[in-house]
Formats: structure tokens, C-alpha cells, sequence
């Protein structure tokens, strides 16, 4: 091989190449801006395309396919995925892969359709009724959108569950050059079939994750269902052992976060000050921290990759620093509200900014002026 | 469950209505019809809503799936597509009148697309579960009864399905019909929605006859169509097309250098932006392009940012002042507020009125040679050569390379039209 194979190239297409290489098998999705190259992909690269009548239609649709083992997956933005909301509780509650990507987009509201952000993460903190944990990945560069996007089809699989990819406008709506040499070998999965025993549909088997018996199984019947259950899928209210299910749900991702954590630690000697960053940030992050180190001024930088459930190591990581710097395109800092609550700190500064992405000179004044920074 | 699959529709469970309620009745009569005509449990996925229609889950021996109020046809279709990949299995789906009436959208679309499987509608003329209100299936005779909406006419369910392209879409109002209209449902190849006027003791009537009085008529309509196949195909692989860019040519004084194209939808902006990055590659440099339009891309200003860097690109925005290539108003105006005092600005000469704070304004009369569709590439080639970042050359080759080379390369000589 080439030692480079350099090519103009968007984020999108590295997505939905890389879930096609990863055992995504149906592109289901209603048009929206920023997702809208991802749909053209979708259509273009994966063995099924739908074209869902809207958003509500798209998460049942991918539901459907997903409980007979066609894997799908989805883009949308905001709008969208608010109309998904029930529908990925539902999927959530039945144990069904799929892989969610939002291509987040400056709201309230409609907002402004071609203007990144950072702001749906918060969202996705609360999506399940309950609070229970869902996985979110979000790539910092193209790098980690091939690998992010295969890595979303595993967990998705493996613990037989939605996973978001949390992208932004600034990520799948523009191109670079882009040496594809950069991108490792992927393996594709498929669901975990294997049953153990006696087969109940939501006995844990493996990962505290029940085997997968697709509908119309010839061996096994199975059962799916989204109302509050035990092992058989017989709806409970409130007793023990369909409780135990619920709270199952979360337990198989909170004990299970080790296999599907994913940061970069980039450090100095010296460093008492780390900028903490996930997602589009990331680039003008690693710029500033260049900019700052070339300066003199020893910085470390964390960037986040797998956003939640938050990893105790987070905060490890945090407690070595005098200050950390939290920059995130949103109003209020998302990510560090929910790592440290809304009250600020002097250890705990955050660099938020609405509208347009956030510059390496802007996080380079945060960090020499040692103020938070709302833009 | 057992690893043993019997060969019974229903499980043992106690049914789980009021006396009298009429769901128990459709669900016993569709269990004979499968068994009649031999579906093994196996070969059946029941999808279920919410609802007390949507209680019955349990009471199938087949594979089930119990999903939202309102969704199970949409959740039906996606079943029923993923279903297709294994031949001989059929999904049935069950909803009420109260779910048909939130999910509507899902059954139009499930008739449209014609995939096969069975939609059963169970309308009581209310929502059992939640206490009695009015669906958008309650005819006005109940509704007369119980003094709501009078005015309001209910759906007909059947004929929305029917003008919607359901291969079969039948209502069924005495229990004596049910069979057999319940058979012709199931053995259609492609959607059927089977309508069936179910008694809710609770909130409606106590005796079939007075649910009879308030009932749409019976009837059955079918579309003469084939039903959708929905298959799995293998697709390359995006990257395959990706063409592959290698250095040719030397780059002028190394830096991190950001361009601003702006011009008009139509103008070619977009792809001019694409050809300035490609041939920066070509010169080994590192690059990026960013579009910003109108959502509605055929209006309005259309602006194409590029960065080349020496050095790997992390930040792609335009952080340093930038070169700027203007061709039209649009584009003016949108990047006026951006340009920075030591940004330099190639203007067309139409526009040489504009009092712009950059460093240095270029004025040459683009327009003046080439057509609308030309002036943001004849602008830019005139900039770049100007400019010595890179070769002119590096962008003639990556023209030469489009299918519309021949029109682009015109345009290019018109430079030497440019100097005179
Ligand atoms: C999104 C949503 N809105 C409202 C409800 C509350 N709800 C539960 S069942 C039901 C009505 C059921 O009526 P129908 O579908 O006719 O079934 P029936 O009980 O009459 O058999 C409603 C509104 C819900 N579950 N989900
Ligand atoms: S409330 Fe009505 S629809 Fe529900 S079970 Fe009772 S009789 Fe049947
Ligand atoms: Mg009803």
C-alpha cells in the first residue's frame, strides 16, 4: 500500500462507510439539516434504505427491523430526534440495537439549521424516562468518527442497546484533506445469538445482557416489550424481579463502562491547568494547547469521546489539576454541568460559546486570564 | 419458555378484559384462522399497542412484540420488513380505535407501502383503557348518545386505507362475518387492515345490538396490487470512489492561509471551493473547504471558506485574515462583517463601490469576460496567481480532471484576456 492516499473528504461519508463496514445493515431516516449527507451516504452504501415518513415512523421502523436482527441506524438533529424521544425509550426497554447519530445544530427550537452546536447533550442525559444511562459517543476528529461509528455498532450490539453518536453540523458538513491510511482495519459484529441454558427473553446471559432471538426464530420463541417486565417479558408493575430488569438496564452499561470508555490524555511536565473537551471543540482545543505549550505555559487536555455514562475516571483525571477548563459550543457548559451540577468553582471554569465554534485564541484567554468564558 | 415449540396460537392465560368485552372475540377467531391455515407459532409475530386492545400479548403463544399507543403499525412494518428475509413468517398487528387515531400516519404509510402483513383494528368506539373518551373513529351516533363533538364526523378508516393503496381493507361489524373476513385478511400477500367493531361493556354498551346501531358499515375493498419485496443488497464501498491526491507541485511561502469565496447560488462557489482545496493538495499542502448557504440553495448568497496550512489543520475555522474573492452582491453582503483590516479582498469591478475596511482591494472586471455561472472561478484563478500561494497549474489540473473541464479551462484563459 500507498504510504499516503490522501483525499478531499466530509466526515459523513467516514461515518456511514465505517457502520457499513461494522455490521450496520439499514439506513432508516427522515431529512434533516445537518444529517442530510449522512442520508445521501445512507441511501448510497447500506444493504437497506428506508425513507421514513417522519421521525416517530423512523425509530419504529428501526425498531421492527432491529428485534428481527437487520441492524439499523439512523442521523437526525433536534427536531427530530424530540419526535424520536418515546420511541427510543421504547427501543431502550425491549433491548434493541441501533445506532442513533445527531448531527447537533443551533437550537431552540428550529434554530439555525446550518449552525453547529454542542447542545443536545444535555438531552440525552435525561432521554430515558428514569434517568437510566444510554451510551454517547461523540468523535473529536475524523479519526474517531471511523472508529467512534464502528465502535457505536459494537456496543449497540453487545449490550443490546441504543447508542447515540453525537456529532455536530462542524463535523459531517465539511471536508478535508484526509490521508485514509489514517483509518484502521474494522471488524463487523453481528448480534450475540448464543443462548445459554434454558432461553428467557430477558435473562442475562453475558455482560448482564440477554441472548438475542430474533422474531421468527424457528427454535426459540421470543418476545420483546417496552412496559416494565421480568425475565419471561411478562408486564409486572412494580415487583421485584421486574424492578431488578429495570435497573438491569442501566447496570449492564454503568458496570460494563471499562469496555466502551474512550479519551485522550494528552500531558506535559508540569501542567497545573487541563482543558477538558469532547466533540467539535476538540480541533481548537489541540490548537490552543499547542499555541499555550509553545508559549511556555505547560497545559494538559482531555478530550472526552464517550460522553456518558460519566466515567469515574474523569474525575481522577480532574482531581490532578488545580484548574480545569471545560470548553463545550453551548449556553450554559453541558458537559460540565453534569459532570460538577450548575454551581461554578474556582477549580471548575467553563469556556461555552452559542453561534459559531469556539476559537484557539478564545480558549487561550480563558486559560492566561484563568476567568470562565461565556460567548 | 421452552426451547419446544407447541404448536398452539394461544398460551393458557386467563384473558385479561371485563365480561363481555369484545377484544377476546377477535383475538380466539384469529388464532383458529392461523391454525387453519397452518402457521406453526413460530411462523407468526404478533405486534401489540397500548391500550386495552394492547393487553394481549400474553395471550399469544407466538413470538410478540409490545411496543407504544398508536405505533404498532409502524413498529408491524418494521417487523414485517425484517420479516421478508425469512420466508413463510406473517406479522399481525393489533391497535384500537384510540391507537389508529394517534398513529393514523403509521397505517397510511403501512397501505402505501403495501408490505405484507395484517393490521387489526379493534374499535370499541372509545379508549377502554383510560377511562372512556372519544377516538377519531367514534361515530357520531355514539358520540350523540354521549354528547360529544356531534358535529364532528369519525374517520373512515377503510377508505383512507383503501385510497392509500392497502391491498385489502375490510370492516367487519357482526361477529358472524369475522371469520371469514379475518381469513382473507391474513392470507393476502401485502397489507390488510381488517376493521372490527368490538363492544366495551364498561364505557359503551352492555348488548351487541345497541353497538350495532352506532357502527360505520360493513365493507371490503381491495387494491389489485403486488405486494412490496423489501431485500438486503451489498453496496460499495464509498471510499472506492474517493479520488486520491498526490503532490505534483511545489507551494509558495509556507503558512496557514483561509480564503473566503463569495458569490451567488448557481455561481459555482461551492464547487470553485472544492477545486481551490484539491489543488492546494496537489501542492502538498494540508486543506479544508467549508460551504455556507441558504437552506434553500438555489437563492441567496453561497460562500466557500478554504483553509491551506503547511501543517496539519486542527481549528478549521478562519482564525487570521483572509483572502476574499467577491463576485456578486449576495456574497458581499453576507461576508462584509467578517472582513478584517488586514484581510485582502479580490473584487469584481460591478461592485468597486463597496467601502470595505481590508487591507488592500483588487478590483478587476470578472464579470466583464465570463457569464454568472463563470466569475467565482475566473475571480479565484486570477487570486491565486496573483497571490503565489500555490501554482496556477495545480488548479488547471484538477480541472482537467472534471467532466466539465472544457468550459473551466475556457475560463481560465480568459486571464490572459484579464491583463490586457
Ligand atoms: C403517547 C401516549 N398518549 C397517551 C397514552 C395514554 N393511553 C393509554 S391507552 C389509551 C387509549 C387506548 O384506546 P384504544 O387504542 O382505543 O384502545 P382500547 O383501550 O379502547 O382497547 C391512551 C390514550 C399513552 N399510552 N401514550
Ligand atoms: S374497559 Fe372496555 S375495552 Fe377495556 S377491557 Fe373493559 S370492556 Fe374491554
Ligand atoms: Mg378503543
Amino acid at each position: 500500500m500507498e504510504t499516503t492516499q490522501t483525499t478531499l473528504i466530509d466526515g459523513s461519508k467516514l461515518i456511514i462507510e465505517s457502520l457499513a463496514r461494522s455490521g450496520a445493515q439499514a439506513f432508516v431516516a427522515y431529512p434533516i439539516t445537518p444529517s442530510n449527507w449522512m442520508y445521501k451516504y445512507g441511501k448510497q452504501r447500506l444493504p437497506l434504505f428506508l425513507a421514513a415518513p417522519d421521525e416517530i415512523t423512523t425509530l419504529q421502523w428501526m425498531a421492527g427491523l432491529s428485534a428481527t436482527g437487520v441492524m439499523p441506524v439512523t442521523s437526525s438533529a433536534f427536531p427530530g430526534i424530540a419526535l424520536m424521544v418515546e420511541s427510543i425509550n421504547m427501543a431502550y426497554a425491549m433491548e434493541l440495537p441501533m445506532v442513533i447519530i445527531i448531527t447537533q445544530r443551533l437550537g431552540p427550537s428550529t434554530g439555525s439549521a446550518t449552525t453547529g452546536a454542542q447542545g443536545d447533550l444535555s438531552l440525552l442525559k435525561g432521554i430515558i424516562s428514569g434517568g437510566y444511562a444510554v451510551p454517547v459517543l461523540s468523535p473529536s476528529d475524523f479519526v474517531d468518527a471511523w472508529t467512534l461509528a464502528n465502535e457505536a455498532v459494537r456496543v449497540a450490539l453487545k449490550y443490546r442497546t441504543p447508542v447515540f453518536l453525537l456529532t455536530s453540523k462542524e463535523m459531517v458538513m465539511y471536508q478535508r484533506s484526509f490521508d485514509l491510511n489514517r483509518l484502521p482495519t474494522l471488524r463487523s459484529y453481528d448480534y450475540d445469538r448464543e443462548i445459554e441454558g434454558e432461553f428467557k427473553p430477558y435473562k442475562p446471559v453475558r455482560n448482564l445482557t440477554p441472548a438475542f432471538v430474533p422474531l421468527g426464530d424457528d427454535n426459540h420463541l421470543t418476545r420483546f416489550t417496552a412496559s416494565t417486565h421480568d425475565e419471561d417479558a411478562n408486564i409486572r408493575k412494580n415487583d421485584p424481579e421486574a424492578l431488578a430488569n429495570s435497573k438491569r438496564l442501566q447496570e449492564k452499561l454503568v458496570q460494563n463502562l471499562d469496555d466502551f470508555f474512550h479519551m485522550d490524555l494528552d500531558t506535559v511536565e508540569g501542567a497545573r491547568d487541563l482543558i477538558l473537551t469532547w466533540g467539535i471543540t476538540a480541533d481548537a482545543a489541540r490548537e490552543a494547547v499547542q499555541q499555550l505549550r509553545s508559549r511556555g505555559k505547560a497545559v494538559d487536555l482531555l478530550t472526552v469521546k464517550t460522553l456518558l455514562p460519566v466515567h469515574p475516571r474523569i474525575y481522577d483525571i480532574i482531581d490532578g489539576y488545580e484548574r480545569t477548563f471545560i470548553a463545550e459550543e453551548n449556553l450554559n457548559g453541558q458537559f460540565r454541568q453534569i459532570l460538577f451540577g450548575e454551581k461554578t468553582s474556582e477549580n471548575i471554569l467553563g469556556i461555552s460559546k452559542i453561534g459559531n465554534m469556539i476559537t484557539p485564541p478564545e480558549i487561550i484567554r480563558a486559560v492566561e486570564t484563568q476567568k470562565s468564558l461565556q460567548l | 419458555m421452552s426451547t419446544t415449540v407447541s404448536t398452539k396460537i394461544l398460551t393458557d392465560k386467563k384473558f385479561p378484559f371485563c365480561p363481555g368485552c369484545g377484544h377476546g372475540i377477535a383475538i380466539r377467531n384469529l388464532a383458529k384462522v392461523l391454525q387453519q391455515l397452518g402457521y406453526r407459532p413460530q411462523d407468526v409475530a404478533v405486534v401489540s399497542d397500548i391500550g386495552c386492545s394492547g393487553l394481549i400479548d400474553p395471550l399469544f403463544a407466538t413470538h410478540t412484540i409490545h411496543g407504544l399507543h398508536g405505533r404498532s403499525p409502524a413498529l408491524g412494518l418494521g417487523v414485517a420488513m425484517g420479516l421478508q428475509q425469512k420466508p413463510g413468517k406473517k406479522t399481525i398487528a393489533f391497535i384500537g380505535d384510540g391507537g389508529a387515531t394517534i398513529g393514523l400516519q403509521h397505517i397510511l404509510e403501512a397501505a402505501r407501502r403495501n408490505v405484507d402483513m395484517t393490521l387489526i383494528v379493534l374499535n370499541n368506539q372509545l379508549y377502554g383503557m383510560t377511562g372512556g373518551q372519544i377516538s377519531g373513529l367514534t361515530t357520531r351516533k355514539f358520540k350523540e348518545i354521549i354528547d360529544f363533538e356531534t358535529d364532528v364526523p369519525a374517520f373512515n378508516l377503510v377508505h383512507l386505507a383503501h385510497a392509500s393503496g392497502a391491498r385489502f381493507a375490510a370492516r367487519v361489524d357482526h361477529p358472524k362475518q369475522m371469520p371469514e373476513v379475518l381469513k382473507r385478511a391474513v392470507e393476502t400477500e401485502g397489507f390488510a387492515l381488517i376493521e372490527i367493531a368490538s363492544l366495551c361493556t364498561s364505557y359503551a354498551f352492555k348488548r351487541l345490538d345497541e353497538l350495532m346501531d352506532v357502527v360505520q358499515e360493513e365493507e371490503v375493498l381491495e387494491n389489485p396490487r403486488p405486494a412490496t419485496q423489501i431485500r438486503l443488497a451489498e453496496r460499495p464501498s464509498l471510499l472506492d470512489r474517493q479520488e486520491i491526491i498526490h503532490k505534483e507541485y511545489e507551494p509558495g511561502r509556507p503558512g496557514r492561509y483561509g480564503f473566503v469565496l463569495a458569490g451567488s447560488a448557481g455561481g459555482g462557489v461551492q464547487s470553485v471551493g472544492k477545486f481551490l482545496a484539491t489543488a492546494g493538495m496537489r501542492a502538498g499542502l494540508h486543506a479544508t473547504m467549508k460551504g455556507e448557504y441558504p437552506i434553500t440553495v438555489g437563492t441567496g448568497f453561497s460562500v466557500a471558506e478554504v483553509i491551506f496550512d503547511h501543517r496539519p489543520i486542527r481549528y478549521t475555522g478562519i482564525d487570521v485574515d483572509f483572502i476574499g474573492v467577491i463576485v456578486t452582491t449576495d456574497g458581499l453582503e453576507k461576508i462584509r462583517k467578517r472582513i478584517t483590516p488586514g484581510s485582502r479582498i479580490y473584487l469584481d469591478e460591478k461592485l468597486k463601490d463597496a467601502d470595505l475596511p481590508a487591507r488592500e482591494v483588487i478590483v478587476r472586471p470578472f464579470t466583464k469576460y465570463v457569464n454568472r455561472k463563470s466569475a467565482a472561478l475566473l475571480a479565484t484563478a486570477y487570486m491565486l496567481r496573483q497571490e503565489q500561494i500555490i501554482p496556477l497549474e495545480a488548479l488547471r489540473e484538477t480541472l482537467t480532471k472534471h467532466r466539465l473541464a472544457k468550459v473551466f479551462l475556457e475560463t481560465l484563459d480568459k486571464l490572459a484576456e484579464l491583463d490586457g
